[in-house]
């Protein structure tokens, strides 16, 4: 069996991505851009995007919230049934830095937290895109599936400026 | 033949999808993106990390250094920075297009130097936030270059060298 680069599979999956939509505690408030994004209004039908019911059948999660305790094992278990590649679209500031409950006692706080867990329990997530916003519009959410798929560059760069 | 009523109202909506890529996306006045810290403006007081709920300001100092670190994934975009800082250095943008692949892409650093205290030698205010102070209040230039611990020890030898009881 022949080693393919993850860049060559989503190459592959661009012209349909389904994707699964996983609340880990959130708000809501992402969750309603997401169906916003998923609209006649937005239409994201246009590039190919489904909304699938099983995370056995997605391409993509959209992940939103910032990983409460209690939904931490059904967390783990989802991704665990998503087929590789994994790629995982975080969604609004919890998911992508845990917000305003970054330090709580109750949450993991984020994605970039998350990851360590799943890695311990033996799951790779084979790509993330980070969608800051609270909540994130429905464009910057199609801007992150672009990011993810590799359509567009990000254009978010490290900024480091000193003075004096 | 109920249905064919749907068409008339089809009609008369119109095509309403949004072509986003490839058109302006929907932003009204008083969004609020990403914000920009100007460092030309930009003293270094930390006012904007006391007032961030999230603290997606940070601020934290490292030997010469002051370090205000803005993380874009964690901000809430409020705006109560923009509204609190005493030199309007922070402007909020309405930039949304953050999307990355790698989370340290949304940081946003800024380092201020420190001034060191000129009896002790321990560094303590940004150069910027010394000079914003001395043009405000008169009569604080003798003791801008010192910190706060050396001032008092500084302040009480001239009380007492005022009224005599020190001979030196």
């Amino acid at each position: 069996m022949t080693k393919v680069s993850i860049d060559s599979i989503v190459k592959a999956l661009r012209k349909s991505v389904w994707v699964f939509h996983l609340n880990s505690g959130s708000c809501n408030g992402c969750d309603i851009e997401v169906l916003d994004a998923l609209t006649p209004f937005f239409d994201v039908e246009r590039f190919g995007i489904k909304l699938v019911a099983s995370p056995r059948h997605a391409d993509v999660i959209l992940f939103t919230g910032p990983v409460t305790r209690e939904v931490l094992p059904k967390v783990i278990k989802a991704l665990r049934a998503m087929p590789r590649p994994r790629m995982v679209l975080a969604i609004g500031s919890c998911a992508v830095g845990g917000g305003i409950w970054y330090d709580s006692y109750s949450v993991i706080g984020g994605f970039p937290k998350l990851k360590k867990i799943l890695m311990e329990e033996g799951i790779t997530i084979d790509r993330v895109a980070f969608v800051p916003g609270c909540p994130a519009r429905p464009e910057a959410i199609i801007y992150g599936v672009l990011v993810l798929l590799g359509v567009v560059k990000p254009k978010s760069k490290k900024e480091v400026v000193t003075i004096e | 033949m109920k249905f064919l009523k749907l068409f008339v109202v089809a009609k008369k909506a119109g095509t309403v999808t949004r072509k986003y890529p490839f058109e302006e996306p929907l932003i009204t006045e008083e969004f609020r993106g990403e914000i920009k810290i100007d460092p030309e403006k930009c003293v270094g007081c930390g006012a904007c990390t006391l007032i961030c709920p999230p603290n997606a300001l940070t601020m934290r100092d490292e030997g010469n250094v002051r370090l205000i670190r803005y993380f874009v994934g964690r901000c809430i975009f409020c705006g109560m920075c923009a509204e609190v800082c005493p030199t309007n250095a922070i402007a909020i943008t309405k930039e949304f297009e953050l999307a990355t692949l790698d989370a340290d892409d949304l940081l946003r650093d800024l380092l201020h130097k420190r001034v060191k205290c000129r009896i002790c030698g321990r560094p303590f205010l940004t150069t910027r936030l010394t000079k914003y102070a001395n043009k405000d209040i008169p009569g604080s230039d003798n003791y801008a270059d010192v910190c706060p611990e050396c001032r008092s020890k500084l302040s009480i030898k001239n009380i007492l060298k005022y009224r005599g009881d020190l001979d030196d």
